[in-house]
């Protein structure tokens, strides 16, 4: 198994700030989506990660906590995601994505 | 080569894999994208085998976002590591033998203004410290003092980061590594510099934790190629791999270096300046305005 990046919702849809996708050195792979967090009643969603993308480099983790100080991503072991993005299930829109999240393991 | 390239024929669209249809109707051909709409826009560099956490990927990510029209956008590159993500994009990207980056160049930017005529068409070099400073020196020195109208940029990872860690004319003063375990002699080149002397209109340093400020070099070397003349950007790109930085701490090697040796310049020729400043809009040229004498007697 293997690490990735996870962001949480809750943490990230309160400051809302869009850094770590410019930092991520991997195309695609950090995305911004305005549905996330609105049933916990956050207005302006929440990052994600497409974890099939996501090569374990934890600059995003370093992006979060030092430059928008708000440790909203944690590195864990694929296989102790229950859901996740993935390329196949996201959805581009005209100023956002939306994203089903899946079990990222098969088996 | 221009819009109708990426889209599908009648027909084919179901055939298309996810990410190609993604391209094409979210992606940034024929609209303005930024960095600041990262994230919620299809980016057209795929997947590549480039190292995690490598600066230069990044720089590379941003790069494409940063080129002003991509569906018009031709890239040339050579041996090195940055070719193995340049090369996994939509955007047509030509690979010559290792250090003609520049004399390929050339030859295609002349070529595409004699069938294309005034229509932009952006000719973009990437290539490395070494392909460069080095190998490449003598086509990338002659291309300016040609003054061949196109971009050049140079991931300085001050390594030969793809052949496992020989010293580069970019490598510190004094770095140790791999395959020059006694330490690098002789001072860094000086690039920008001579890119100055060799009349470049337009020169910039840029480090990748700046992503904005990569946006805003980017766009404005690749402008001023189109009609003034060479532009040449220098970007640190570090290879957390030869030099054993953490791939968290990448960024942090990024603002260390920056504070040393990659302090942010930028220089603009008079014409390009006029030429930004007329064509494309740019105020950042315009004289200041004289201070309000308020400001002057120290009253502001
Ligand atoms: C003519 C020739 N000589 C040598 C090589 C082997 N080679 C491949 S990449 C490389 C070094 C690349 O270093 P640099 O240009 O600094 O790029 P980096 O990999 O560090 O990004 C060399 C020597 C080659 N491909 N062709
Ligand atoms: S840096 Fe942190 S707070 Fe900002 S968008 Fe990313 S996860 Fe959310
Ligand atoms: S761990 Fe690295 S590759 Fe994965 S999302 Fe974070 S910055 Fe991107
Ligand atoms: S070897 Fe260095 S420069 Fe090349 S991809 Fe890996 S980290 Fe990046």
């Amino acid at each position: 198994m293997y690490l990735v990046a996870d962001i949480n919702v809750e943490i990230c849809a309160a400051k809302n700030c869009k850094l770590c996708t410019q930092y991520c050195p991997e195309a695609n792979t950090i995305l911004y989506s305005d549905e996330l967090g609105k049933d916990k009643g956050f207005k302006y969603g929440s990052a994600y990660v497409a974890v099939d993308r996501c090569k374990g480099c934890a600059q995003c983790v370093w992006v979060c906590d030092n430059m928008a100080k708000n440790h909203a991503i944690k590195m864990i072991m694929i296989d102790q995601l229950p859901q996740a993005a993935l390329t196949e299930n996201i959805m581009y829109g005209e100023k956002s994505t939306t994203a089903v999240l899946t079990s990222p393991v098969i088996g | 080569m221009s819009l109708d390239y990426v889209k599908f024929s009648n027909g084919f669209e179901k055939f298309m894999p996810k990410e190609y249809r993604d391209m094409v109707e979210h992606g940034p051909f024929g609209r303005k994208v930024t960095v600041s709409q990262m994230g919620s826009f299809k980016e057209v560099l795929e997947e590549h085998p480039m190292c995690a956490g490598c600066a230069m990927t990044l720089f590379i990510r941003l790069a494409m976002i940063a080129f002003p029209n991509p569906e018009d956008t031709i890239t040339v590159g050579t041996a090195g590591c940055g070719r193995l993500a340049i090369s996994q994009a939509a955007i047509p990207f030509v690979y010559g033998n290792y250090g003609d980056q520049n004399g390929v160049a050339s030859g295609l930017s002349r070529g595409l203004r004699l069938r294309f005529g005034d229509k932009p068409k952006d000719v973009v070099v990437m290539a490395g410290d070494g392909g460069t400073a080095d190998i490449g020196l003598q086509q990338v020195l002659h291309s300016w003092f040609r003054k061949e109208r196109f971009t050049t940029i140079m991931l300085d990872n001050e390594v030969y980061g793809n052949t496992g860690g020989q010293e580069s004319g970019m490598t510190n003063k004094g770095a140790v590594l791999k395959m020059a375990p006694l330490g690098k002699k002789f001072e860094k080149m000086d690039m920008v510099q001579l890119a100055k002397v060799a009349g470049c209109a337009y020169v910039a340093t840029v480090v990748p934790n700046n992503p904005r400020r990569v946006e805003s070099v980017i766009k404005k070397a690749v402008l001023v190629a189109r009609e003034i003349g060479p532009s040449y950007i220098q970007a640190y790109t570090s290879c957390n791999i030869e030099y054993a930085i953490p791939t968290d701490k990448v960024m942090e090697d990024a603002k260390a270096v920056e504070n040393d040796r990659y302090q942010f310049m930028e220089y603009v020729s008079e014409e390009a300046k006029q030429y930004l400043t007329e064509r494309y809009g740019y105020k950042e040229f315009l004289a200041k305005q004289a201070a309000p004498a308020a400001s002057i007697s120290g009253k502001a």
